[in-house]
């Protein structure tokens, strides 16, 4: 193919993790992600490591996901050694995990998305103008740093949070501080989502996808057994290798997710798409006001799921937090010393799957699979489209493509750390 | 005149950029600083000549080390931030012939556009002027090496192990007491002994001691003494430790008369 124009950056900022990607415009238009952040291989670093190390190692995986990356494998290796936690390590785990999403989300906006959308490089430039967008974004991340660091011990890898438990519980006046901090938070989530309302989707990226999510065990929760996908099928998670495949290429060490054999998405657009019916409070009522802007067959809808996400979780956040009364508690001993397991959450980007297998205490096996993994393709196709979309209306300044094609990618929050250990031996 | 400044990473989890975004009243912190380069949260800047270039992750492909010697190319100083940094990272437990093998089996032969590479700390690519530890480094710490820096003074890195903050703040000390493979003996300080204060066993995530302190061979030996075996003591210890020199020769001294 002849190629007219290209449209290269090799290092893509405000992400998470180290990605480039190349446009093409020639007879044809063509984009890849390139994924150049070296292999980590942690399934392989994992195995013979006793499985509670194990599990530290996993957290990082990522830093923005540190959280899910520690309860994801603690429930699978829990999974495998037969140890049913206690309902309150159950609850606060879910106010944990809750915490990080806050957290990511609250940085993906208004760190790494808003300035795309007011036309600034950085939050740095963006905060002379706009102090206060920066002031709010702070406070919703400090609230989700709050609880990670109540919680798991700290806001990034929380050695607090252990297979049968915790090490140490909160204290009880600690649960009032994050209510206090959750209530100040909760009407600046609401004006993120009436930020995001502001902007029409460009319709280029239009195109129906599937999307898959968690079925949640109970509420729009974050934790479940079974993966339902738009297409209306779904499936356990000890069956995920039958219906989600990887492949590689090679632009990129992240290998590339297909679901039945074709790309979709996964994060916060596709948890809204599939379990909508599950959101209650405040966020319903939002969500209820703005259905124009949940299309689920555009990837722009993303940020504006994250923003109603903030709102429902907050909400959740103080329901738990006021309604738990601390406990002391041991942490559950393993009865098992063998065994396979299999753990799904949705980590802020989607689906996160860990298979373990356990011998004698010591991992035998592992498979992770990231969400960014899944979604590289789906990603790779919209940022195809969208400068085809351009060039094709007669938008020929590249530089404008190359800026529109990476407020695509940054719509869904790829994380390149995650992406790139993905081995399955 | 402010202090040009330049932050990066290579291959890592960006934990401890994140730690530095979050440090609080960064904006009046940045004021200090004209930050010249900073991808993670700027598209605008690309690299150029810095004052300190701060640099996160282990060399683990060709690109990071073509990177990693254009940053220091241009850097009077250059601080390596983190683990992986310092002493590569959990990632750097895959060493030798093992890794060439898992990188062929994962992503076949000669069929990548990229290569691949062992993830290794900066300084064995690059001369590295101060390291900034952690996992990632707390804020008190960032914050002590930037005014430092700004003050035109120099950083100092902690001398001591996470034991003596764990003995200041009078916790139960986690392997006398509760018999637990703890690694606070040679761990660096500087968490305020996070984990033992929360009855976890120090890891060791902010890397072992330096100016060869860290004595893996007395702990190895306690260990022992508590019925572990060699290959036990040696998965713990290599998670945050594989690369440091003489790990591995400290531990086998500890069971050389039984093999």
């Amino acid at each position: 193919m002849k190629i007219e124009r290209q449209i290269r950056n090799d290092h893509l900022a405000r992400i998470e993790g180290k990605a480039g990607v190349i446009v093409e415009i020639g007879e044809e238009i063509n984009a890849r992600i390139n994924v150049t952040e070296g292999p980590r291989f942690f399934e392989v670093i994992t195995k013979g490591k006793r499985y509670d190390d194990a599990a530290a190692i996993c957290s990082r995986i990522c830093s923005f996901c540190s959280i899910p990356h520690k309860i994801t494998p603690i429930e699978a290796i829990e999974n495998a050694l037969g140890i049913e936690v206690s309902e309150q390590t159950k609850l606060l785990r879910q106010m944990l995990y809750f915490g990080n999403i806050i957290e990511s989300h609250a940085l993906h906006l208004y760190l790494f998305a808003m300035p795309d959308y007011l036309g600034y490089p950085d939050a740095f430039s963006m905060a002379k103008e706009y102090p206060d967008l920066i002031k709010n974004g702070m406070e919703l991340k400090n609230l989700g740093a709050a609880i990670q660091s109540i919680l798991g011990g700290r806001e990034i890898h929380p050695e607090n949070a252990i297979v049968g438990g915790f090490g140490k519980l909160p204290e009880q006046k600690e649960m009032e501080k994050i209510v206090e901090m959750a209530r100040n938070a909760l009407n600046i989530a609401v004006s993120t989502v009436d930020f995001f309302a502001e902007y029409d989707y460009p319709s280029y990226v239009d195109l129906p996808r599937n999307h898959l999510a968690i079925k949640p065990y109970n509420g729009y929760g974050v934790f479940g057994n079974e993966i339902v996908a738009s297409d209306n099928f779904s499936f356990d998670v000890s069956s995920y290798a039958e219906y989600i495949e990887e492949e590689v290429v090679s632009y990129s060490f992240a290998k590339r997710g297909k679901y039945k054999g074709k790309p979709f998405m996964v994060g916060a657009l596709s948890r809204i798409v599939i379990n909508k019916k599950l959101i209650d409070g405040r966020a319903k009522e939002i969500i209820d006001g703005y259905k124009k802007f949940l299309r689920a067959e555009n990837s722009f809808a993303n940020n504006f799921s994250q923003a109603i996400e903030l709102v429902y979780f907050i909400e959740k956040i103080i329901e738990m937090a006021e309604g738990i009364k601390i406990r002391k508690e041991e942490r559950i001993e393993a009865k098992e010393k063998s065994g396979k397991g299999y753990a799904v959450t949705e980590a802020p980007r989607g689906l996160l799957i860990y298979e373990i297998e356990i011998e004698n205490d010591i991992i035998k096996y592992m498979n992770v699979i990231t969400p960014t993994a899944m979604f590289l393709p789906m990603m790779e196709i919209d940022a195809k489209n969208m400068a085809k979309g351009l060039w094709e209306n007669g938008y020929k300044d590249i530089d404008l493509i190359g800026k529109k094609v990476e407020m695509v990618i940054r719509a869904y929050d790829p994380c390149i750390s995650c992406s790139v250990h993905m081995i399955k031996l | 005149m402010k202090l040009k400044i330049g932050i990066h990473a290579l291959t890592s989890c960006y934990g401890c950029q994140l730690k530095i975004a979050s440090i609080k009243d960064l904006l009046k912190v940045a004021e200090n600083f004209d930050v010249e380069y900073w991808y993670m949260m700027s598209s605008s800047g690309k690299i150029k000549h810095v004052d300190i270039a701060f640099v996160e992750g282990s060399v683990s492909s060709k690109q990071d080390e073509e990177e990693l010697k254009k940053i220091r190319e241009n850097a009077d100083i250059l601080v390596a931030v983190g683990s992986c940094a310092i002493y590569g990272g959990v990632q750097g437990m895959l060493i030798g012939e093992e890794y060439k093998e898992i990188f062929k089996e994962v992503y076949g032969e000669n069929k990548m556009d990229y290569e691949g590479k062992i993830g290794e700390p900066l300084k064995n690519y690059v001369k590295v002027d101060y390291n900034l530890p952690g996992c990632p480094p707390e804020e008190e710490e960032i914050v002590y090496y930037l005014a430092c820096f700004a003050l035109g003074s120099y950083p100092e890195e902690k001398d001591y192990p996470v034991c003596a903050e764990c003995r200041r703040n009078g916790f139960p000390c986690i392997l006398i007491e509760k018999n637990q493979p703890c690694l606070g003996p040679l761990t660096i300080a500087g968490c305020d002994a996070r984990c033992p204060g929360y009855n976890v066993a120090c890891i060791g995530c902010r890397g072992p001691l330096p100016y060869n302190i860290a004595w893996f061979d007395s702990l190895a030996k306690a260990f022992k003494e508590k019925g572990m075996k060699k290959e036990e003591i040696k998965a713990r210890m290599e998670i945050f430790g594989k690369q440091y020199e003489k790990m591995e020769e400290m531990i086998e001294k500890v069971f050389e008369n039984e093999d």
